[in-house]
């Protein structure tokens, strides 16, 4: 039973973290950016779900806002601070997308004060499942489900649509694609916008899930999800996905163990770093070199 | 781009150079002088623990106008000369000496946390000026010397205390401990984990996590599994909360004892339906029948928008207790102030009364418990067993 | 000279000694590194534990230097791994790597931190003047090397390391001595800050304070000595001269850093070469 608790912990963080990481492998596989400023995408979708739903009393139209407004954030962001760099080294383009990162946590401390926000009528979170003996909140259920949504998604969007088609083309194959006709500018809009979405919806659901949301909220995403999409293979949506719940579950068990000589924040990198120098490539192969 | 040979041009560096020129003249252009008593005042403003900050400061500065408003102390009105030191050890040094060189302080109140405390201490101690740390916690405080005072319990005495509540007053035997991972959360659950045998609590199991920690699933299923009579958990609201919900939404039904930093508004905003029944050990006793309490109160949530928990109440109470000293000895000299603080006998702390600050400058203080019931603080129970949480005396 | 006057002047005298290493070695070498954080910090408690061990003053700054060159070029091999962004990030981990650690561990202080380390014996201002003097001979030391050859092949390294490599420059080993000096460096200035404030804890090294020292490094101009102690000079006054500045401390630094990156890229210094392009020699 306890073990069984374990994993399915394990399991609501592998899905929180694959949802978080995902639109970050998006923009790697794309552009070969670090986009370490995602996590602000992730902290303003959880930020307007939260203001949006205190303010009409509808927590679906909370997160119809978010998912709605940060796509034209993340957008920006590509436009206005990668765009222009793109012909450095990519060390250039990480760099300011750190200094997006740090300077926008503290504007959400500023702007929505230090405490954070609580939701005023969060039902979800303590609605109780139990399901053979493990008990689960609506909110975990939504989480796992939302990823698996989200996962089926993408992969019918990029196989069975036109966009999707071309999208994945350009990843793979961008001059091909151009020569296709396939306009790569609205295919990185397209990207910048998907990505953040699902970014929104993560925070969304994590700021649902904890009933709070504070500046730190973006903390724990920004550097895990850097470890997830390494080790998962970069801009291998797959990869993300199995490393976030390969993360998950080594978190959920290892804080027991390993949490007396190892902060569980630490975890994540020391997986990272080791696998970093035994194979560049992470999971499934794709290049860091 | 990067590695072009950089040697600016004797034009350029001289700008340069007047720049930094520019800025060392502005903040060395001084403050004027005036006739005031000046007290500094210590607080993260910025950072991690800027909640706790923003609250100290504003009941700070409500405290000064209020003696100011009443005409000051010895004929003099009082200055608060607030720097935030983000509740960190090499800002807390820093602003520390800026508050004694640049601004001639003698009399300081830090309402920040156990590493700016701990740091800061020295410093003034070796420059001979009066610190009284409002809720730091780390017994390294009032070691540094004569001139330190702290108006809250220790960690270890809360731990203490809380032991003696859930063996004597709960009746708990089995126990699981959870820990918060910073000196705040250890000091206090070395306490617990002192006493717990002498009221005969057993600890089944002994938990910890991070200060940026919200999910704690695994901790949960832990404690489901030890199946304890009483869940005792160190923490600040932020993460009091989550676990408190979880713990719950997890099926652990046992008893969740917390410690003081869970007592405020935003623990029960955040746990919910969860978090009735939690007790919270030396907890602020909101609904005594005080009416300098009860003003203080209002005041409070009308400025910050939200009501005042134990870090806004005990700042307060820093700053009257600091100005009363000042009364009492007739002077802002540092010595003097001491020695009235020393003296300091049963005085009306909005946090409960001060019996006495002991020889090395620990109050002597009974410890109030709260409970959250129909989704509000309640008063549950004093402790008034001294001994069993008496601090140390050196 | 006041306490104040005095500490600011360590600080400042800190913060140049670690912008400069950093800048050799992400600005002359090109290794991104966004963990100098951790260096300072180990060199820091090599320093604390030795002065409470042995009471030697000097043999604790010698172990702090030495401590923080092996870690550097431990992390050095990383940089032979992996590409510039992923070197990034493996900088990263080892800064969150190296405070979750020390966090854990007793003997280290945990989160108590280590307390009541002893006095150089120096006094305040003695230890000023020995931060400035390693601040200036860490200067030095940057021109120095920026006008030797090892300075040629540093940047031969950064710019391209296949065509140093037909110059028979042995990439692999520039970086790790790049690493290993900039860390070197920065394990002394925490040696320094040990005895400057007496009590270390361990989030004084974290993540943000290492941004914080990049954004020294790329306002200054990277790549550039004297763009860097400009900066590494000006971004520790300027909280201090303006209010506004030390309350959203992390907002101006990292927007600083964006706008720099986004519309000055070369920094101060580049500023500094365009504003005066037709003087100036290439």
């Amino acid at each position: 039973m306890y073990y069984i608790d374990l994993a399915v912990t394990g399991l609501s963080f592998g899905c929180m973290y694959a949802m978080m990481a995902v639109g970050l492998t998006l923009v790697y596989g794309l552009l070969r950016i670090l986009h370490v400023a995602h996590a602000a995408v992730f902290a303003l979708g959880a930020y307007l779900t939260v203001i949006v739903a205190n303010a009409t009393g509808s927590i679906g139209l909370g997160f119809l806002a978010a998912i709605a407004v940060t796509p034209l954030f993340g957008m920006a962001i590509y436009r206005l601070l990668y765009e222009p760099l793109l012909s450095y080294r990519p060390d250039v383009p990480m760099i300011a997308s750190v200094g997006l990162l740090v300077l926008m946590q503290d504007a959400f401390r500023i702007a929505f004060g230090e405490q954070g926000v609580t939701f005023k009528n969060n039902i979800y979170a303590f609605r109780i499942y139990d399901i053979a003996g493990v008990r689960v909140n609506a909110v975990q259920v939504a989480i796992v489900v939302c990823a698996i949504a989200v996962f089926i998604g993408l992969h019918l969007f990029t196989t069975r649509t036109r966009i999707g088609i071309a999208w994945r083309a350009t990843v793979s194959r961008p001059k091909i694609a151009a020569s296709f006709g396939v306009d790569a500018i609205k295919v990185r809009y397209l990207n910048f916008a998907i990505g953040s979405a699902l970014a929104a919806l993560a925070g969304g659901l994590i700021g649902l899930l904890n009933n709070l949301v504070d500046p730190a909220i973006g903390y724990v995403v920004s550097y895990k999800a850097l470890a997830i999409i390494v080790l998962g293979g970069l801009g291998s949506v797959r990869g993300t996905l199995i490393a976030s719940v390969v993360l998950g579950m080594v978190e959920a068990y290892g804080t027991i163990f390993i949490g007396s000589w190892l902060n569980r924040d630490a975890i994540a990198f020391l997986a990272l770093i080791a696998l970093l120098m035994i194979r560049p490539q992470g999971f499934t192969g794709a290049r860091a070199t | 781009m990067w590695h072009q040979l950089s040697k600016a041009s004797g034009l350029a560096r001289t700008a340069l150079v007047g720049l930094i020129g520019f800025l060392a003249f502005a903040l060395v252009a001084a403050n004027p002088a005036n006739a005031e008593i000046k007290i500094g005042f210590q607080a993260p403003l910025t950072g991690f623990a800027a909640t706790d900050g923003k609250s100290a400061k504003i009941a700070a500065d409500m405290a000064i106008e209020e003696i100011n408003a009443a005409g000051g102390e010895i004929g003099q009105k009082l200055q608060l000369i607030p720097y935030d030191d983000q509740a960190k050890s090499d800002q807390a040094i820093f602003t520390a000496n800026k508050l004694i060189g640049e601004d001639g302080v003698k009399l300081v109140v830090n309402a920040s946390y156990s590493a700016s405390g701990r740091a800061a201490a020295p410093v003034f101690q070796k420059a001979g000026v009066v610190m009284i740390s409002a809720y730091g916690v780390h017994p390294d405080i009032t070691r540094a010397g004569d001139l330190m005072f702290r108006l809250v319990h220790l960690g270890p005495p809360q731990g203490r205390a809380a032991a003696l509540f859930i063996g004597k007053d709960l009746k708990l035997k089995k126990t699981s401990t959870i820990t918060m991972d910073n000196d705040y959360g250890q000091a206090t659950m070395d306490g617990f984990l002192g006493a717990a045998p002498q009221y005969g609590i057993e600890v089944l199991n002994k938990y910890s996590y991070s200060l940026t920690d919200r999910q704690f699933g695994s901790i949960v299923a832990s404690v489901k599994r030890d199946n304890p009579d009483g869940v005792y958990a160190t923490g600040y609201f932020f993460t009091g909360g989550p676990l408190v919900a979880q713990l719950r939404g997890g099926g652990v039904t046992a008893p969740i004892i917390g410690s003081q930093a869970f007592d405020s508004q935003k623990f029960i905003d955040i746990a919910g339906p969860a978090s009735e029944g939690t007790y919270i050990v030396d907890s602020f006793d909101r609904a005594r029948n005080d009416t300098a309490l009860q003003r203080f109160f209002a005041e409070f949530t009308k400025r910050a928008g939200y009501p005042p928990e134990n870090v806004a109440a005990i700042s307060y109470s820093a700053v009257m207790l600091m100005a009363d000293a000042i009364k009492r000895a007739g002077s802002a000299d540092p010595a003097k102030v001491r020695d009235a603080l020393a003296a300091t006998k049963n005085y009306q702390l909005l946090t409960g009364e001060l019996i006495g600050f002991n020889k090395l400058h620990e109050v002597i203080q009974t410890i109030s418990v709260n409970t959250i019931k129909d989704g509000k603080m309640k008063f549950f129970a004093k402790l008034g067993d001294l001994e069993a949480f008496a601090p140390p005396e050196k | 000279m006041s306490a104040y006057e005095v500490s600011l002047l360590s600080v400042i005298g800190l913060n140049v000694i670690l912008a400069v290493s950093l800048n050799m070695i992400s600005g002359f070498c090109g290794q991104i590194s966004l963990g100098h954080g951790a260096f300072y910090g180990a060199g820091a408690y090599a320093a604390a534990l030795t002065m409470i061990a042995t009471r030697n003053f000097s043999l604790s700054l010698v172990c702090a230097t030495a401590v923080g060159a092996l870690a550097g070029i431990v992390v050095g091999f990383a940089s032979l791994r992996v590409r510039s962004d992923f070197l990034a990030v493996t900088t990263i981990g080892v800064n969150f790597l190296f405070t979750g650690f020390v966090r854990k561990q007793a003997w280290l202080g945990g989160e108590m931190g280590i307390s009541g380390i002893p006095a150089s014996g120096f006094g305040g201002n003695g230890n000023m003047f020995m931060i400035l003097l390693f601040a200036g001979a860490t200067i030095a030391l940057s021109l120095y090397i920026n006008w030797s050859w090892m300075g040629f092949a540093f940047r031969a390294v950064s710019e391209d390391e296949d065509a140093a490599a037909t110059l028979g420059i042995n990439a692999g080993a520039y970086k790790l001595a790049a690493f290993g000096i900039g860390t070197a460096l920065a394990g002394l200035a925490g040696g320094l800050y040990a005895f400057f404030t007496q009590f270390i804890t361990a989030d004084t090294f974290d993540f943000i304070f290492s941004v914080l020292l990049m954004a020294m490094v790329v306002i200054g101009g990277i790549g550039s000595t004297f763009g860097v102690v400009v900066a590494a000079i000006a971004l520790t006054l300027l909280p201090e001269a303006i209010r506004f500045v030390n309350d959203y401390r992390l907002l101006v630094f990292g927007g600083l850093l964006v706008l720099v990156i986004r519309l000055v890229p070369g920094g101060l210094a580049g500023l500094a070469r365009r504003l005066t392009a037709p003087a100036a020699k290439p």
